[in-house]
C-alpha cells in the first residue's frame, strides 16, 4: 500500500504509533474503571500525554512536508488529516479538563473517541494518508480558520457528548439503587459538577461552532458566489447550530437540567457526528472531502 | 386578548417551535435535491411523486414563501421576547434594586444564605466584603433597628449580552432578507474571445442584463507536475459603452468586484475539442508545399497531395502513460506513428511522422475552443450580515461566560451593639455548582478573618 518511506517522511507512520499510545490509554482507564485505582489512571493519563506528544509532532512533521513538496495549505484537507485532527482537538480538550475538573472516568469516553478516530484514519481505505495538492477552491487563508474553529467546537461537543453519558450513568444508578453504589459511580464527579461541565463545554462548542461558520461564510463570500449556497454541510451546520441554541435556551429559559440536558448532549453529538461525517458520506456537496475516485470540485 | 396575543409571539415555545421547523425544512432540502430543472427531476422521480414534490414546495425550499415566512416569524419572536424582557433587566442593573428583606422572603432556588456573628463593627467589614461580592450599588441604613443593608452586584452589564445577541440575530435576518430581496446570483457561460451581458438567475435559470458587458479574453488551466489541476485561470475585460474599463485574472478564491457585482471563477469547458496543429510539407517540393491544417482528433482531412485523407487518433497504451499518445490513420488504412526527435536547446522535441512524400509534422500550435462558466452575484447589503456575525460571536461569549452575581449582605447589632450579626444572601443569574463552591469559600475566608 504505502511504502514505509514515505509514512516516515509525511508523518503518517507517528500517526499510526500514536494510535498504539492511545488505545493503551483507553485500555488502562477501562481497568481503572473497574478497579478505581488511581495509580492506573495517572499512569493511562501520562501514556495519552506521550501519544498527544507523538501526534503533535507528526502534525508538525506532516505541514513541513507538505510545504516541502509545494503545498502550501495546511494538512486539514482531506479525510485522514480530518480525523487526525479531530482526536488530536478531542485529546488536548481533555488534557485542559482533566487539569481543571478531577475527570479520570471521562477518560475513558474520550480515548475512545479519539483511538476510534485515529483507527478510522489508518484503516478506512477511502481516508488515504497520501498528501495530495491542494484543489484551487480549497487554496485560500481562511482555509486554516475556517477548520480550526470547528474543529474545536466539534472537540468540546465530543467532550459534552462524554460528559452526558456519564452523567445519565451516575443518575440511573443513583435512582434504583442506593446501597449498590459500586466503585464506578463513586469515581464520578458529582452530578453537580458535571451538568455545569456540560453547559460550560457546550457553550465554548458554541461560540467556536458560531465562529467557524461565519469564517465559512466569509470564504464562500469570496470564492463560491454568496456567503450561504445551503450547501448539504452549510444546511447541517445549521441545524447542529440550531439543536445546541435549544440546548442553551432550554436551559436558562425553562430551567431544564439535569438528564433532559444530559440527553440532548448526547442527541446534540450524533447531529454533530451526521453533520462531520454522515454528509460527506450520503451526500455529495461542495464539501465533500477528497477521496479517491470522487468527483474534483473546480 | 391582546396580553395573549403578546404572550404567544414572545414565547419560547413559539422560538422552539420555529427553530424546530426550520432545522426540520432545512434537513429536507439536504436529502433533495434544490432548483434542478424539470428534466433532471422526471429522471429520478415519478411524475405522481414530482408533483407532490412541487406541490408542497419541496423542490425550491430555501427561496420558497414559507421558510422566509418562517425566518420573518422568527425574528417578530426574539423583538417581541427581548422587549418584554427589556424592563425586567434594566431594574436589575440599574435598581430600583430589592431590599433584604424582600429577597429572603422570596422563595429562589438559586439563593443561597449565610449567617455570621462578629465582634467587629460594620465599618471594618464593609471593605473587605465588597472585595468578595462585586461592586457596592446601595447602602441602606435603618438607625430604628440598628440595621444597616448592603447590596452589591458583580457583572451586571453582561445581563444586557443575551439581547445584544438576539439582536445581533435580528441584524442578520434583516441583511440576508434584503440580500434575498435586492441581490441576486446568477451563471453565465463565456466562450473565449466573446463577449456577453446576459446572466442567467441560480434559482429559475431567468435571464437578466448586466449593466455591463464581460469579454473572456482568455482561459487556462494550470497543473501540478503530477496532473493536479492548480489553478483555473479566466482573464476578463469589462466593457461599458464599448470602452474597455478594466482586464483582470479571475481564480476560485479570487473573484472580482465591480460596480458590487463580483464576478466567480465557477467552472469551465470545451465547446468544441481542442484541434492540433498539424504542418503538411510535400517531400518532393519542400519549399512550394506546406500548410498548417488545425484538426480535431477523430476527423478526417484532405492532405491535398495525392488526395490523401488523413486523421489523428489518440491511442492508449495499457500501464503507460506515453509522452504524445496520438498516431495518424490514413484513409487507406495505414497507421503512422510519430517519432520524437529531441531538438537540442530548445523544450520541445519535433514530433513527425511520414508517409511517402508527405510529412506530417505536429507544431506546438493548439487551437482550444474553451469557455468559462462565471457565477455573477450582486452582494448587496452583506456588510449588516457581517456585522451581525461579529457581535453575535461576542456577545455569545459574554453571554456564556459572565454570570451575573447579586449579594445582599445586612448587620443587625445584637447583644446591645456589642456583637455583629452578618446575613449574606447570594444569587446568582445562573445556578452554577461552581458559584455555590466559591459562595462557601469566600464566607470561609470572611470567617477567618472576623474571628
Amino acid at each position: 500500500m504505502i511504502s514505509p518511506n514515505i509514512s516516515v517522511l509525511d508523518g503518517s507512520l507517528y500517526f499510526t504509533i500514536s494510535l498504539l499510545f492511545v488505545f493503551a490509554s483507553f485500555i488502562g482507564y477501562f481497568i481503572f474503571l473497574f478497579t478505581g485505582s488511581k495509580t492506573i489512571s495517572k499512569i493511562s493519563f501520562v501514556i495519552l500525554i506521550i501519544g498527544f506528544i507523538i501526534q503533535t509532532a507528526a502534525f508538525v512533521i506532516r505541514w513541513i512536508y507538505a510545504y516541502k513538496i509545494g503545498i502550501d495549505t495546511p494538512p486539514l484537507v482531506d479525510l485522514y488529516d480530518s480525523m487526525v485532527f479531530f482526536a488530536f482537538v478531542i485529546e488536548i480538550g481533555y488534557i485542559i479538563l482533566r487539569i481543571f475538573y478531577d475527570f479520570d472516568a471521562l477518560g475513558f469516553i474520550i480515548t475512545f473517541i479519539a483511538s476510534s478516530a485515529l483507527a478510522f484514519a489508518a484503516f478506512y481505505p477511502l481516508a488515504t494518508s497520501a498528501i495530495e495538492p491542494t484543489i484551487p477552491a480549497l487554496q485560500s487563508y481562511w482555509l486554516l480558520y475556517h477548520i480550526m474553529t470547528l474543529f474545536v467546537a466539534y472537540g468540546a461537543f465530543a467532550a459534552s457528548f462524554g460528559l452526558g453519558i456519564l452523567y445519565l450513568i451516575k443518575n440511573k444508578k443513583d435512582r434504583s439503587d442506593k446501597k449498590q453504589e459500586n466503585r464506578f459511580l463513586s469515581l464520578l464527579p458529582e452530578s453537580d459538577v458535571i451538568e455545569e461541565s456540560i453547559y460550560k463545554v457546550i457553550s465554548v462548542g458554541l461560540v467556536f461552532l458560531t465562529a467557524g461558520i461565519v469564517i465559512g461564510a466569509a470564504w464562500a463570500d469570496s470564492a463560491w458566489g454568496g456567503y450561504w449556497s445551503w450547501d448539504p454541510k452549510e444546511t447541517w451546520s445549521l441545524i447542529t447550530w440550531i439543536a445546541y441554541i435549544l440546548f442553551i435556551h432550554a436551559r436558562f429559559t425553562k430551567g431544564w437540567g439535569g438528564k433532559k440536558m444530559a440527553w440532548i448532549a448526547v442527541i446534540g453529538f450524533a447531529v454533530v457526528i451526521f453533520c462531520y461525517l454522515g454528509v460527506d458520506l450520503i451526500i455529495p456537496g461542495l464539501h465533500s472531502y477528497a477521496t479517491p475516485g470522487s468527483t474534483p470540485i473546480l | 386578548m391582546l396580553s395573549k396575543l403578546n404572550k404567544f409571539i414572545s414565547s419560547v415555545k413559539l422560538a422552539v417551535f420555529l427553530f424546530i421547523t426550520i432545522a426540520v425544512i432545512a434537513m429536507i432540502g439536504t436529502f433533495i435535491n434544490q432548483g434542478d430543472s424539470v428534466k433532471q427531476y422526471k429522471e429520478i422521480f415519478s411524475p405522481t411523486t414530482y408533483h407532490i414534490l412541487y406541490w408542497l414546495g419541496f423542490l425550491n425550499i430555501y427561496d420558497s414563501w414559507y421558510f422566509i415566512a418562517l425566518a420573518l416569524l422568527l425574528m417578530i419572536n426574539l423583538i417581541a421576547a427581548s422587549v418584554n424582557l427589556f424592563p425586567r433587566t434594566i431594574k436589575a442593573v440599574f435598581g430600583p434594586y430589592p431590599s433584604f428583606q424582600e429577597v429572603s422572603e422570596k422563595k429562589n432556588n438559586k439563593a443561597i444564605y449565610e449567617t455570621i456573628e462578629t465582634k467587629k463593627k460594620p465599618e471594618e467589614i464593609k471593605e473587605i466584603i465588597g472585595k468578595k461580592f462585586g461592586a457596592l450599588l446601595e447602602e441602606k441604613i435603618s438607625e430604628s433597628k440598628n440595621e444597616t443593608e448592603l447590596y452589591y452586584s458583580k457583572n451586571s452589564i453582561f445581563r444586557f449580552s443575551p439581547y445584544i445577541a438576539h439582536i445581533s440575530a435580528i441584524i442578520i435576518i434583516i441583511g440576508v432578507l434584503l440580500n434575498f430581496k435586492y441581490g441576486f446570483r446568477s451563471y453565465t457561460n463565456i466562450k473565449v474571445g466573446e463577449k456577453t451581458n446576459v446572466t442567467y438567475l441560480l434559482k429559475n435559470n431567468k435571464p437578466i442584463k448586466l449593466p455591463f458587458t464581460i469579454r473572456l479574453d482568455r482561459y487556462r488551466t494550470t497543473y501540478y507536475p503530477d496532473g493536479i489541476p492548480k489553478a483555473y485561470i479566466s482573464t476578463l475585460s469589462i466593457i461599458q459603452e464599448h470602452i474597455r474599463i478594466l482586464t483582470k485574472n479571475i481564480e476560485v478564491n479570487h473573484p472580482l468586484t465591480y460596480k458590487g457585482i463580483t464576478i466567480y471563477q465557477a467552472s469551465y469547458g470545451h465547446y468544441k475539442p481542442n484541434k492540433y496543429g498539424i504542418l503538411i510539407v510535400n517531400l518532393q517540393h519542400i519549399n512550394s508545399f506546406k500548410k498548417i491544417i488545425y484538426a480535431p482528433v477523430g476527423k478526417f482531412y484532405n492532405s491535398k497531395i495525392n488526395n490523401i485523407k488523413f486523421m489523428l487518433t489518440r491511442v492508449v497504451r495499457k500501464g503507460k502513460m506515453s509522452y504524445f499518445p496520438y498516431i495518424i490513420k490514413l484513409n487507406n488504412n495505414k497507421i503512422l506513428n510519430f517519432k520524437i526527435i529531441p531538438v537540442k536547446n530548445h523544450r520541445f522535441p519535433l514530433i513527425i511522422a511520414r508517409y511517402k512524400n508527405i510529412g506530417f509534422i505536429m507544431t506546438p500550435q493548439l487551437k482550444t475552443y474553451y469557455y468559462s462558466g462565471v457565477e455573477i452575484s450582486k452582494n448587496t447589503y452583506v456588510s449588516i450580515v457581517w456585522i451581525g456575525c461579529i457581535i453575535l460571536v461576542f456577545s455569545l461569549f459574554f453571554s456564556f461566560f459572565f454570570n451575573h452575581e447579586e449579594t445582599w449582605v445586612s448587620f443587625t447589632d445584637i447583644n446591645g451593639g456589642k456583637k455583629t450579626k452578618i446575613e449574606i444572601i447570594s444569587i446568582p443569574k445562573k445556578k452554577f455548582n461552581s458559584f455555590y463552591k466559591k459562595f462557601n469559600q469566600k464566607i470561609n475566608e470572611l470567617k477567618k478573618y472576623l474571628n
